[in-house]
């Protein structure tokens, strides 16, 4: 075998000896050149930030690991860690519990079709809100003054006075957080809805016959179709959870303080609020080899047909 | 179902009504908000719910007065033109490992790098690009927003034009080639009508993608010239003296083009987003 995985080098003639077919050639010469150049304008900006991550950010001058050095000993690094970590410990289980839940539920008794198809249309309808507009959407919601939400909290006798959301630690990331669920949860929903149907009816009513309860319905035969399911959607959200960027940069902008500063507006941060390009490039040179390593440890997990 | 079915009957009304009202009413708050005057809201401390004297004045402002149609204008042009180049990669790369004999391992390889990229987080690699955009001349030019748009959409495209192409029988492209058809010809008489739809789909969907991307267009652009609408939109909410209305209005318009075109290819929605794994319906 002359490594097939490697889709960069197919031009290799196949180990039967034989020459190349002209469909094969054509195929080869089709590929060759797209994904070449796919494959240096990913990797060419990976370069770049090696060597932006070993050299000075005022002067130029190659400075080995200290950008590295800078950028780990950095305690706002942490604190963005931890912020990440929080955001994506309340997001991923709300998400996936509620979804879960929803698709159960929907799965369970509803039966007429067009309240199935209002159902789908209002479940992707957040999902392809721009994450800008989402955060618009839930400003309105939260902010001083003009925010619905306390004056609905207001009406409804709940709170005395407004209560400042986005001012707050605590209640900043709940809201940054709720604008996710808001976005995401329907995904989890869609997602599960779809694998509930491909349960095989016939096992569903045997199972009813022999007297299943609910719980065990769902326990011993629904879950095993939802489980690969299950496992794309946490990697999936848990991909997305280290892009966020866009709502909460509209919402709270990282604040109050740090507070809901996640990852990836702490990185934005150190390279065009501080403009310090070398300890933004050590950063980001960190994020793309702990992602890389994430992918090769989960691609073999992930339910899809390659063929 | 039959012992404790009942207990989902009584609970799923109120709960469906409940996600109903968590889903609708943030819309409805931004859709009222822009057709609100500037009077009404200073009028008094306690919102109105219902817009007494609706009024388009805020989208006339966001979009004439304050000049934004010019981003709404380079985002349809930069989407626009990032559908046409991530389509024809997709098919530039989807085309030989669906169609033509290659090896397993090419295809999987493919298909693999592919999913690897949809881990990227963009944030990680603005950093390089800025620089790179730069040092090409590329900033404040749409066509750098253009390129690192096809780049992020390609992933899922590969998966979807994947499916839609290997669903056609090899069968109807041999049966050209007798009629002495040759490649290309079969290729645009015979393949493109059949995978159509599935196209447009895809087109659609990636249109809605760049027309939501943020982050690169705020770092990349700078003036009207290259900022796409979502740039326009950050500016309504930085600001520091926030005008509600001209901000939802904003909003709404950002929204409403990606809500439109996912509505039509609605069948199609999800098995983009979970790269074919949920098959469309």
């Amino acid at each position: 075998m002359t490594n097939p995985g490697d889709p960069l080098r197919p031009a290799l003639p196949p180990s039967r000896g034989g020459r190349l077919s002209r469909q094969e050639r054509l195929a080869y010469w089709m590929l060759f050149p797209v994904l070449g150049l796919v494959f240096c304008i990913v990797s060419y900006p990976f370069g770049v930030a090696l060597l932006q991550s070993v050299t000075a950010t005022r002067g130029g001058k190659l400075v080995g690991l200290l950008n590295y050095q800078g950028s780990l000993e950095n305690p706002l690094l942490y604190a963005a860690l931890k912020q990440t970590a929080i955001y994506a410990a309340i997001v991923l289980p709300v998400e996936i519990g509620l979804g879960l839940l929803l698709a159960l539920l929907v799965h369970r008794t509803v039966r007429s079709s067009g309240l199935k198809l209002s159902l789908y249309l209002l479940a992707i309808t957040p999902m392809v809100i721009p994450p800008v507009a989402a955060g618009v959407i839930f400003r309105l919601i939260y902010a001083p003054n003009y925010g619905v939400l306390n004056h609905l909290l207001i009406m409804a006798g709940w709170i005395k006075q407004e209560i400042n959301w986005l001012g707050q630690p605590y209640t900043a990331m709940l809201a940054v957080a709720s604008v996710d669920i808001w976005q995401w949860m329907p995904f989890v929903y869609l997602v599960l809805f779809s694998g509930l149907q491909t349960v095989p009816r016939e096992s569903v009513e045997a199972a009813q016959v022999d007297g299943a309860t609910s719980w065990s319905q769902f326990w011993h035969i629904e879950l095993p179709y939802l489980r690969p399911l299950l496992l794309l959607i946490l990697f999936f959200r848990l991909a997305d959870v280290l892009r966020v960027f866009d709502h909460i940069f509209i919402l709270t902008g990282g604040g109050p303080g740090t507070t809901t500063q996640l990852l990836s507006l702490y990185l934005y941060r150190i390279a065009f609020k501080f403009f310090d390009t070398g300890e933004a490039a050590a950063l980001a040179v960190m994020v793309m080899v702990g992602i890389s390593l994430f992918y090769s440890l989960i691609t073999r997990l992930l339910p899809l047909e390659r063929d | 179902m039959r012992r404790s079915g009942w207990f989902w009957r009584v609970i799923a009304i109120p709960v469906l009504v409940a996600f109903g009202l968590v889903y609708l009413f943030p819309l409805y708050w931004l859709v009222a908000t822009s057709l609100k005057g500037q009077s009404e809201l200073l009028s008094s401390i306690v919102p109105t719910l219902v817009p007494q004297a609706p009024t388009l004045e805020p989208f006339h402002t966001v979009l004439i007065e304050k000049g934004n149609w010019k981003l709404l204008r380079n985002s349809v042009l930069v989407c626009a033109a990032t559908v046409l180049t991530t389509l024809t990669l997709g098919l530039l790369i989807t085309y030989p490992i669906t169609r033509l004999p290659v090896s397993r391992g090419v295809r999987v390889g493919v298909l693999n790098w592919a999913l690897s990229l949809r881990f990227l987080p963009p944030v990680a690699v603005v950093v390089p690009y800025f620089g790179v955009v730069r040092t090409l001349q590329l900033y404040d030019n749409p066509l750098a927003l253009v390129l690192i748009y096809t780049l992020f959409n390609l992933p899922f495209s590969i998966w979807m034009l994947k499916s839609f192409l290997s669903e056609v029988p090899l069968e109807l492209e041999e049966a050209a080639f007798v009629d002495g058809a040759t490649r290309p010809v079969a290729f645009f008489r015979v393949l493109l009508p059949l995978v159509a739809p599935g196209l447009l789909a895809a087109g659609i969907i990636i249109f809605a993608f760049a027309w939501s991307e943020f982050l690169f267009a705020l770092i990349l652009t700078q003036t009207p010239r290259a900022q796409t609408f979502p740039v326009g939109v950050q500016t309504f909410v930085t600001q520091f003296n926030l005008i509600w209305n001209e901000m939802a209005a904003a909003g709404l318009i950002a929204l409403l083009v990606p809500l439109i075109l996912m509505i039509l290819a609605r069948r199609y929605v999800l098995a983009g987003l979970t790269f074919g794994v949920i098959r469309e319906k």
